[in-house]
């Protein structure tokens, strides 16, 4: 490529996911990217790294005198919580191979959600699952089947789409793994899956949030 | 071996070593190596905790349950993907992450690779994860202290690029510019590029 790494504008995306201040829905969000890109995982890296970095350079705070011991005793208390992930796997039923074939932060908050709540029929070929995470962005996992179009639509606030496997395209552009798809209110769009495979795709809709500028300097990224 | 026994910045074979005493507590349960991490990295948590607003018995329970997870998830520690500390400091981060104190208008760049395609992988970006951590460490320690704080700011504390401008009085723009040339000094500290 003919732009320079060096050059990459820098936000608070990063240091707010490093620092644990990012909504729980977009952190996913970022997680999620790193997990399909080596570009977002490079800088999701560093942050973390400097994060870590000034914990080692804390100065140690006096700890209780048998703080060790209180430790070693809620060990021992440990065991109960085996049986968890076990459950979610077989709540997951049919669909279990393809929920343990995505990206690790995903998979896990799927089958959390998948222990208590189950996927959404929305139109045929297309099914949703409201992932239980805390904080105010909604967040959704959608599967659709190969070729399907999603019914047209507008959206409230920003709605940040990133596709995990397959892809999709819609008046705007196409999207394949790793892509993220940002649409506002001014967008109204009827995405069609591609015919190669299921595509996963992580939604979130931000109730708090609000990106300034953000739609219109994807608009100019996309050159539409 | 009491916590302060170890110097900050620590050379490379403290962390290979702190990697052993995790794999040991995986393997085999190991106490001793427990009852040394926790020496180290306890008494650091807690500072950690008190320093996002947890008073002293409350930093202590919190540090305590974060090395508690340490010894239950110790089974998937990988030591090519992460030293030890940016792992426990995940645990402790996803252990106290703040519901009150979230980014509400986090301010992404419209330049943000995030929202670009995938960068093509360079040759010399495929390198060891752990040797990136490494790279990075060192790097800090030559960047000027005006950064640093502003650094600490952003990526520990979770401050905004707003909330540090009012901290430390400094305009937003000089705030924005600083951390920037700081992150991409790490970066570019980890090309060969000439």
């Amino acid at each position: 490529m003919s732009q320079p790494r060096e050059t990459s504008i820098f936000g608070e995306l990063y240091s707010g996911y490093a620092a644990g201040r990012l909504e729980p829905g977009f952190a996913l969000l970022v997680e999620t990217q790193a997990a399909l890109r080596s570009d977002v995982a490079e800088r999701v890296q560093v942050s973390e790294a400097i994060a870590s970095a000034m914990l080692e350079r804390e100065a140690p705070a006096e700890m209780g005198a048998d703080a060790l011991d209180r430790a070693f005793a809620a060990i021992d208390q440990l065991d109960k919580g085996a049986a968890i992930s076990q459950r979610a796997a077989t709540a997951a039923g049919a669909g279990i191979d393809e929920v343990m074939g995505l990206p690790e932060p995903l998979r896990d908050a799927v089958l959390h959600t998948m222990n208590h709540q189950s996927w959404q029929f929305t139109t045929p070929g297309i099914r949703r699952l409201s992932l239980d995470l805390e904080g105010d962005a909604e967040t959704e996992l959608y599967r659709l089947e190969p070729g399907v179009t999603v019914p047209r639509h507008t959206h409230a606030g920003s709605e940040f789409t990133l596709v995990v496997t397959g892809g999709f395209a819609d008046e705007l552009g196409a999207y394949g793994p790793g892509d993220l798809s940002v649409k506002g209110p001014e967008h109204t769009h009827q995405p069609v899956a591609d015919m190669d495979g299921i595509c996963y795709a992580l939604a979130v809709r931000n109730g708090g949030l609000q990106f300034t500028g953000l739609v219109g300097a994807m608009q100019r990224i996309l050159g539409v | 071996m009491t916590s302060t026994a170890y110097e900050t910045p620590k050379p490379p074979e403290h962390r290979a070593n702190m990697a052993e005493l995790v794999v040991a507590i995986a393997a085999r349960q190991c106490r001793n190596s427990f009852a040394e991490l926790f020496a180290y990295y306890a008494p650091r948590l807690k500072s950690y905790m008190m320093r996002l607003g947890s008073d002293s018995s409350q930093a202590e329970e919190l540090s305590q349950e974060v090395m508690v997870t340490v010894w239950r998830k110790a089974v998937q520690y990988d030591p090519d993907k992460a030293s030890v500390s940016t792992w426990i400091f995940r645990i402790a981060r996803n252990r106290r992450i703040d519901a009150h104190r979230r980014l509400s208008r986090p301010d992404l760049e419209p330049d943000e690779p995030m929202l670009r395609p995938e960068e093509p992988e360079q040759p010399d970006d495929i390198v060891n994860r752990a040797q990136v951590e490494g790279v990075v460490r060192t790097a800090l320690e030559t960047l000027p202290a005006e950064q640093l704080v502003l650094l600490q700011a952003a990526f520990y504390d979770g401050l905004s690029h707003s909330e540090i401008a009012d901290r430390f009085d400094l305009p937003l723009g000089t705030v924005k510019s600083r951390i920037r040339l700081a992150f991409n000094k790490l970066r570019g500290q980890l090309q060969s590029d000439p």
